[in-house]
């Protein structure tokens, strides 16, 4: 689910493994390399990393991701800084939050990437489109398609 | 990955034709059926069409002695890409976790 263009994005995800589990996962560096991208993370609040990952032209991002541990709660939360590279054309600077909850036999994992800067004209035209009753219908075009195929 | 024309930017400036696109997202129809919903002169819808064909939003089909308009999916699925790329990576991403907490 997104609020608005480049607002903030907030997906949640429901995994059938015990929340210290997930939590490895998101904070062992040789399995986030596994899902998320190599880094050189360390569960430390301050601690700045890079992450390597697929560039994308489209918003001027080069695929290196500059990141900072800014919080975090053993098992429950933890909160990175989401920025591109200075050489980019992008202005990216956000922040990435997971949180964990119980559920059942499993967990519930939030995801929210918020703060994109509304000060980069990609970013404001794209706001603009958005703003103004286009919101969801890429998701409805994508659903009709679904349905026809 | 692919870039978006440059022309579907312009083309979606318009509320005309965004709802335009919206009308067409249920089906074709035609420049009659799509005249209606507005409060224009068919010549001025048409003059919209033209536009979102030119972009490559629609395309027309004559049917008969009719014009049946329908959207091209294509162009939209790029734009919802390019306006929600981290929406999607993080969707990908989410299911690569789920693969390694399988493994783990």
């Amino acid at each position: 689910m997104n609020d608005v263009a480049h607002g903030t994005i907030h997906l949640d995800e429901f995994l059938p493994h015990a929340p210290h589990k997930v939590w490895r996962a998101l904070t062992e560096p040789e399995l986030i390399a596994r899902w998320l991208m190599p880094n050189d993370f360390k569960l430390e609040v301050g601690h700045r990393f890079t992450f390597r990952s697929r560039p994308m032209p489209d918003v001027g991002f080069g695929g290196i991701c500059h990141s900072e541990v800014l919080a975090f709660e053993v098992g429950h939360m933890l909160r990175i800084a989401w920025r591109a590279a200075p050489e980019d054309r992008s202005s990216l600077d956000s922040v990435v939050t997971f949180t964990l909850e119980p559920e059942g036999r499993g967990t519930r994992l939030f995801l929210t990437h918020d703060g994109f800067d509304p000060g980069d004209p990609l970013q404001a035209l794209s706001h603009r489109i958005m703003g103004s009753g286009w919101k969801g219908i890429g998701r409805r075009v994508a659903a009709a398609i679904e349905n026809a195929g | 990955m692919t870039t978006l024309r440059d022309d579907v930017f312009g083309a979606l400036a318009s509320p005309t034709r965004r709802e335009l696109l919206n009308l067409l997202l249920t089906g074709p129809r035609t420049v009659n059926d799509l005249a209606s919903h507005f409060d224009m002169r068919r010549p001025s819808v048409s003059e919209h069409l033209k536009v979102l064909r030119d972009a490559e939003l629609v395309t027309e089909q004559k049917v008969g002695r009719e014009r049946h308009y329908q959207l091209e999916a294509e162009p939209l699925m790029k734009l919802q890409h390019w306006l929600h790329p981290y929406e999607q990576f993080w969707r990908e991403r989410m299911k690569a976790l789920g693969e390694v907490l399988e493994d783990m």
